[in-house]
């Protein structure tokens, strides 16, 4: 009898061992998943940060670009600017004496609907 | 007792290995599935976080694309507008030109006395009524009066009807404009305006597009020009 009880006492602690263990890894499931929550967030961080650079990288170039446009087409201004008063200068005489000729330049004539009664 | 007791104790043993035996297995199993479930998780958050912060810089980079292309259209514009406005201020300087030179048309008596009488007779046909009433500067009352004795006859035989035809000596033309007439009808509602600054505007109105031309060359932008 004494024996019959040494053998159940010991496979109790036998099953107790087997609880802790399997307890044991469930403990360790969950750190690791709490793990991944932190991995991830830690790659994440470090994504974003590479992201933010190349995107300051770009913008201080389109900001630059943005200079770079403004000086251009001023240029473009005031070039079309003098070729358009160079042509002024040289044809506003022509048109001037044109428009003057066409005032004095009268041809009185009858309206074309009307007609002669009788 | 069935068993000698080292059977029994043997047989205690062998349960207890089996029951280790299956605890270790449950163990391995729930460590590899954490395993897994870590890499998915890990993997799961990655991704949906990398998406986020794709999408989100993506679109600040359009909005900055969209930007450039906003702040360069908004150049364009402004150039082409003051390019516009040059052109616009050309041709109002040359219209101002054009109507201080009026002043020197009158100045010549022969040339201003054949002009009066196409103006006269302009009005007239316009008009084409047996009454009219002209009017004119103080200083011209005795040109239009020769021009108008002139004209009689010849509108008599064109339009084949008779014209009765008064100078106002009431109310006279501004001192201040260049020379012509205005024409009315008999009772005042009608008139025909032929003075040298309304011809001029309405041949700059008219003529605008081939002012243009001739100042600043063809449009390359314009197909059709009839």
């Amino acid at each position: 009898m004494a024996s019959q009880s040494q053998g159940i006492q010991q496979l109790l602690q036998a099953e107790k061992r087997a609880a802790e263990k399997v307890a044991e890894a469930r403990k360790r499931k969950n750190r690791r998943l709490k793990q991944a929550k932190e991995e991830a967030q830690a790659e994440i961080e470090q994504y974003r940060l590479q992201r933010e650079k190349e995107f300051k990288t770009k913008e201080a170039a389109a900001l630059g670009s943005h200079g770079n446009s403004a000086v251009e087409v001023d240029k473009e201004t005031v070039d079309k600017m003098g070729r358009i008063q160079g042509s002024y200068q040289q044809n506003k005489e022509a048109v001037l004496g044109n428009l003057l000729k066409m005032v004095c330049d009268i041809k009185p004539e009858i309206h074309a609907n009307y007609r002669v009664a009788g | 007792m069935a068993l000698s007791d080292a059977a029994v104790q043997k047989q205690i043993k062998h349960m207890m290995a089996f029951i280790d035996q299956e605890a270790s297995e449950k163990a391995e199993e729930i460590d590899a599935k954490a395993e897994e479930e870590f890499n998915i998780e890990k993997g799961r958050l990655v991704q949906t976080q990398r998406l986020k912060i794709m999408e989100y810089y993506e679109k600040k980079e359009k909005q900055i694309e969209q930007q450039k292309k906003i702040q360069m259209s908004n150049l364009m514009n402004q150039a082409r507008l003051k390019v516009l406005k040059a052109r616009d201020d050309m041709i109002k300087d040359l219209l101002n030109d054009a109507r201080e030179r009026l002043a020197t048309i009158a100045k010549d008596p022969n040339q201003y006395q054949t002009l009066l009488e196409g103006l006269v007779l302009q009005g007239f046909y316009q008009l084409l009524e047996s009454r009219v009433i002209i009017r004119c500067r103080k200083e011209d009352v005795a040109m239009v009066q020769t021009a108008v004795q002139k004209n009689i006859p010849i509108y008599k035989e064109a339009v084949k009807s008779n014209i009765e035809v008064r100078i106002d000596e009431n109310t006279f033309l501004s001192p201040d404009i260049s020379g012509g007439v205005e024409v009315y009808n008999a009772d005042g509602r009608i008139k025909a305006s032929n003075t040298l600054e309304s011809r001029l505007d309405l041949l700059a109105q008219q003529m605008m597009p081939d002012i243009r031309v001739s100042l600043f060359g063809a449009n390359p932008n314009r197909k059709f020009t009839d």
